[in-house]
């Protein structure tokens, strides 16, 4: 088991490099220049000129490539071109925020998502208003979605903040638009493993043992039901902390898909580059965190791992 | 002696067809009764009605006693809290019908706790010496095992100590050899007829497997098309099987045995009719060498053609000659 996970971790080390090498090339290969983006708009050829010598624009890929990689090997990050503050903190700043939001938006997902799969399973006349619901969350994009609760909870009944931040009232409604728009995936999910698992020979034998429905419910079927929706989770943690970019966006909440969007106006290379490791660490890190958690849960996953 | 199981006119419908039509069956304690036939014949149908096991949809009709008790009047409550300790089941396939994130010892010890009210340490050191009964070597540390960590045989025990736990009068028990090699099947054989002389409990053993029937049975019920066609003791039905399909079943077997090797087996002609669609007269018939006029015309009653032994057929093999002679 220890000797699977340093295993997992490595790969995952080679994942975060592989992707940050990837991300590093594709800012090069886009056309616009940091230097016009930071310099005034009427700034002349001079300004530029200095701007570029400042931030090493003017040497060659290579000599930047080793640079930076050199920087993030001793766990440095660089600094912002346009805010002139260390990239990390920029991050860490953020990362709270986008943080909890990740998990405000999961735990949503899991509840809604949860709530409606199990009812569609249980109670044969909502199955049909269930998949409808799921039908139309599934079609709904998130900015829509968050619009239409800014809209009614924050508008119209006053009983939402509508001016932005990352306080205990803001996190309600960005926290439901993930919700909403996630919830159809756990719906589904659910509503299938629960449908396999009641229609299971260990389901069977549950009920030839003369166990009361609930308990078979809850100690045979549940615990089923649970592995394949907490590799769900890990991966929408992982997605999330990534930057939920535009529910950020929507509700003026400081995350750090707001910060994501933002560098990539200003071409701010160092801050583009943060974000997306942060990103790739994060979906890395959760998804092994599933992992485990799935081999406590389900012991036939311990096999599969080792 | 009141039966362990007397199930009378039993009827399993689902939908238009019928897979059970009519059938009654005894098992007297400590007998093994074999329900034999082809895949389709109706006999787990048959076997999941006796145990209440079968889907909601399902329309089952007849009476069932169990040990004297009429267990068709229980209302579901009623019935889910005594369930067990009238009827053990015994699944095909252990793997499937053991909970795969569940230790066996605690899937063995849940009855303890639901029907003896046991707390979790006495359920536990209950569940181990049911696992001992089914002489699983250090039934302890097998207890904290999954399903999936268990052999086939293992599993199959495990499956025996849940339905044996309350020592139920009735064990039915669904092909549970089938999925196991031959060593195991011998094993897990050998294991249930010291237990059935034990504790004295009627087994119903599904089984398409002769060998087993020959090993195992005391009693035979031969199943085709949702009836029964042939029943009586396990000796009798193995030396003057009376109806045609029974002698063809045993022809198969006996073919395996001794045919020289390039000599082709013997099997069955033809196929059994698809649910819904057996012919008016003898469902048998059209497969039949035996059949006439009368077998296409008017389906055949269980009749006696022996001391114990019963056959729905209009030309019993023991009574060929004669009604030969009369034709």
């Amino acid at each position: 088991m220890a000797r699977t996970l340093i295993r997992r971790v490595g790969y995952g080390l080679i994942a975060v490099l592989g992707v940050a090498v990837l991300a590093f090339v594709l800012e090069f290969v886009v056309p616009g220049d940091p230097a016009r983006a930071i310099a005034p708009r009427a700034g002349s050829a001079e300004v530029l000129r200095n701007i570029r010598l400042q931030l090493h624009l003017n040497q060659p890929l290579a000599v930047q490539f080793a640079d930076y990689f050199w920087g993030l090997l001793h766990g440095n990050l660089g600094t912002s071109y346009v805010q002139r503050q260390p990239v990390a903190t920029l991050i860490g700043q953020r990362l709270a925020a986008t943080g909890w939001l990740a998990l405000a938006g999961v735990a949503a997902e899991v509840v809604i998502g949860g709530a409606l799969g199990v009812a569609a399973t249980m109670f044969r006349r909502v199955r049909v208003a269930v998949g409808a619901v799921n039908l139309v969350l599934l079609s709904l994009p998130q900015f829509v979605v968050g619009l239409a609760l800014l809209l009614v909870f924050g508008f119209q009944l006053h009983a939402a903040p509508v001016t932005g931040g990352a306080g205990a009232a803001q996190i309600v409604l960005p926290a439901l638009t993930l919700g909403l728009v996630g919830a159809p995936w756990y719906a589904q999910i659910v509503a299938d493993q629960m449908q396999d698992s009641l229609a299971s020979p260990y389901v069977r034998t549950a009920v030839a043992k003369g166990l009361s429905n609930r308990y078979i419910l809850r100690r045979h079927v549940l615990r089923n039901v649970l592995s394949p929706a907490i590799t769900m989770v890990g991966m929408d943690l992982g997605a999330y902390l990534s930057g939920v970019v535009t529910v950020e966006v929507v509700f003026g909440w400081p995350g750090i898909g707001l910060l994501a969007v933002n560098s990539l106006q200003n071409l701010d290379r160092p801050v583009i580059m943060g974000t997306v490791i942060v990103g790739a660490v994060a979906v890395v890190a959760f998804n092994l965190l599933a992992d485990v958690v799935r081999m406590q849960v389900d012991p036939r996953t311990r096999q599969e791992l080792t | 002696m009141t039966a362990a199981l007397d199930a009378r006119e039993l009827r399993v419908g689902y939908g238009a067809a019928p897979a059970v039509r009519d059938a009654s069956l005894r098992v007297e304690p400590g007998q093994v009764v074999a329900l034999i036939g082809e895949t389709g014949s109706g006999k787990s149908s048959l076997a999941l009605a006796t145990a209440r096991l079968l889907p909601a949809a399902a329309e089952v009709s007849g009476r069932i006693s169990i040990s004297g008790q009429d267990v068709t009047a229980l209302v579901a409550a009623e019935f889910r809290r005594r369930r067990a300790a009238l009827i053990g089941y015994i699944a095909q396939d252990a793997m499937a019908a053991l909970n795969p994130v569940m230790p066996v010892g605690r899937q063995v010890g849940e009855l303890f706790r639901a029907h003896r009210g046991l707390g979790r340490s006495a359920a536990a050191r209950q569940a181990t010496e049911a696992l001992a009964r089914m002489r699983i070597p250090r039934p302890g540390d097998v207890a904290r095992l999954f399903p999936h960590q268990l052999s086939g045989g293992m599993r199959q025990r495990v499956m025996i100590a849940m339905a044996m736990a309350l020592s139920p009068p009735l064990l039915i028990a669904d092909e549970p050899t089938t999925a196991l090699d031959v060593s195991t099947q011998a094993e897990i054989l050998s294991l249930v007829s010291e237990l059935r002389t034990g504790s004295g409990s009627g087994i119903l053993w599904i089984t398409h497997d002769m060998g087993v029937v020959a090993e195992l049975a005391d009693y035979v019920a031969v199943m085709y098309a949702g009836r029964i066609v042939e029943q009586g003791p396990v000796t009798a039905i193995f030396d003057q099987p009376a109806h045609p399909y029974t002698e063809g079943l045993l022809r198969t077997r006996a073919d395996l045995r001794t045919g020289a090797a390039g000599t082709p087996l013997f099997q069955v002609a033809g196929s059994p009719p698809a649910p819904g669609a057996e012919p008016a007269g003898c469902a048998f018939a059209p497969r039949c060498p035996r059949a006439s006029t009368v077998c296409t015309a008017t389906a055949p009653d269980l009749a006696l053609v022996g001391d114990a032994q019963q056959a729905a057929c209009h030309h019993p093999a023991a009574a060929a000659g004669t009604a030969g002679a009369a034709s």
